[in-house]
């Protein structure tokens, strides 16, 4: 092979990888944005596996002068 | 539209291109003889148009990039006391990595009287808090601190503008470095009342990798050559965002920023040119700015970019068919609409269309000379480019790669977009990740 069919196999590889490599991170590029977290992990029954721990709540001074 | 369902769409658009243009070469393939000769004369037209195009494009904007240096060169002399007082706007939305850093840079320009408002747009980190860290005089310079729900960086700008007590502001993006002697650059060319905006030069700061050292050179080949031709002609199409100074008049006749683009800056440059108000380049108003690190990033980037641009186009396409009595804008509009369409898609198909051409019909060696012209007048335009920035020559060989892969990807990612956009597929802004800069070179991801 001749030093002038090597240099046009190099550009014509390079040109096809490089647009096929376009091609597939544009995919990649859409595919990442419609990775997103949606509503149903914490479905109707709330979450699965943990309580969120909610504190008691204090008795305020005020609240207990009026009902003394 | 669902982000899922809108995926679903433009998955589709691209199958359907990339289909398009499979099933289009294998029927060239397989079409009788007086076709393939006709498809080869095509190929022989497209490629002397294609070059054409390209050399002119290359030569004019080299020329009027030069002409515009000889004419710098020209420039007068200043004095503290004919600069006027300018309001620095610095929107911000969840930048508390790289927020105190830009102030801190702010606080340290050349510049008599200036103040700084910082817009703080419903952040979700700690942007606010980072801001009124800051708020209140810092030498005379006032830093104030603007707190609104979020509503997109025009809409903080606006804001900030609103708040401007001068009659100039200059707004900038939270992730950029302004270097200290932008504004004493740039404010003189306001001494026309019919300049309406300066825009400034925007330089990759992060150049740590291959992918932000092409950048680097794609900014100063790319978009600042193309920019100091326009400015010439005092018709600069994009004042970029990280640097950009604005007559608050001008501003105020057009409105502000509007909301309704992803390509703010490039809107209300068209708009203040429509106008009829002068937009030039000032190259020694620099603003240091980050270009994406990764691909996925620079690829968001770039797909705001080109569907941004395209709407700002498409919102006065009626400055494309009335070159006069403006002659300038109706070539900075087409310019606009050219690299945001035309041109992607004719480098993609182009390329692949003689690459096609090499294999199936042994042409290759055309395709080499083609190949080579190209190349060589990219690194004549790097030279030539990089050299006008004294910048570092470096850059200069990455110009093989510039042409021979980077430009390209770019472009099918363009050509992509540019459907999406012509379908009107629903799109979001697209937040960049930043990192905060250290001296000592360490970093921190926001």
């Amino acid at each position: 092979m001749s030093v002038i069919d090597l240099l046009i196999t190099i550009i014509v590889v390079t040109i096809l990888v490089t647009i096929a490599l376009g091609v597939m991170t544009y995919i990649a590029y859409k595919l990442r944005l419609s990775r997103r977290p949606t509503a149903q992990g914490q479905g109707a029954s709330g979450p699965r596996f943990f309580v969120v721990y909610e504190p008691p709540v204090p008795a305020s001074p005020a609240a207990d002068e009026h009902v003394a | 539209m669902a982000a899922r369902g809108r995926t679903v769409v433009s998955l589709g658009i691209v199958l359907g291109l990339v289909a398009g243009t499979v099933w289009f070469t294998l029927w060239a393939l397989h079409s009788p003889m007086d076709v393939q000769r006709f498809l080869i004369r095509l190929v022989v037209i497209s490629l002397i148009i294609f070059l054409a195009v390209l050399f002119v494009r290359y030569f004019t904007l080299l020329w009027f990039s030069f002409l515009q240096l000889l004419e710098k060169t020209m420039q007068f002399e200043v004095d503290d006391a004919s600069l006027p007082p300018v309001s620095i706007i610095v929107p911000a939305y969840n930048e508390g990595a790289v927020l105190g850093a830009a102030i801190d840079a702010l606080l340290r320009i050349h510049y008599p009287t200036f103040e700084i408002i910082v817009v703080d747009d419903g952040s979700s980190d700690d942007t606010l808090a980072t801001a009124r860290q800051w708020e209140g005089l810092h030498g005379g310079v006032e830093v104030r601190v603007v707190a609104k729900a979020n509503g997109g960086k025009a809409t903080a700008l606006n804001a900030g503008i609103a708040q401007s007590r001068f009659d100039f502001v200059f707004c900038m993006d939270a992730d950029s470095t302004i270097a200290p002697d932008s504004l004493r650059a740039a404010m003189p060319h306001f001494r026309d009342e019919n300049v309406g905006a300066v825009a400034g030069n925007v330089k990759v700061v992060n150049r740590e990798n291959w992918l932000t050292r092409l950048q680097a050179l794609e900014y100063i080949e790319g978009l600042n050559m193309p920019r100091r031709a326009q400015g010439f002609i005092a018709a600069v199409n994009i004042v970029p965002g990280p640097v950009g100074l604005f007559r608050i008049e001008a501003l105020q006749e057009v409105g502000g920023y509007d909301t309704d683009t992803f390509a703010e800056d490039a809107d209300l440059t068209l708009k203040l040119s429509a106008a009829g108000w002068k937009i030039v380049y000032e190259e020694n108003a620099i603003a240091w700015t980050q270009a994406p690190r990764r691909v996925l990033d620079l690829v968001q980037q770039r797909y705001r970019w080109t569907r941004g641009i395209l709407q700002a186009v498409r919102k006065r396409k009626g400055i494309l068919l009335q070159p006069f009595p403006d002659f300038p804008l109706w070539l900075s509009a087409w310019q606009m609409a050219f690299e945001g369409v035309v041109w992607p898609v004719l480098n993609v198909y182009g390329h692949l269309f003689f690459a096609c051409v090499a294999l199936l019909y042994g042409m290759g060696e055309l395709l080499l000379y083609w190949w080579v012209l190209l190349t060589l007048l990219d690194l004549v335009a790097a030279l030539v480019t990089v050299s006008m920035e004294e910048e570092s020559l470096s850059l200069v060989p990455l110009a093989i790669v510039y042409r021979f892969a980077f430009i390209l990807f770019l472009d099918v990612i363009k050509t992509f977009a540019a459907v999406e956009e012509l379908f009107r597929l629903g799109m979001d802004w697209g937040k960049l990740r930043r990192v905060a800069l250290s001296a000592g070179g360490g970093a921190s991801v926001s």
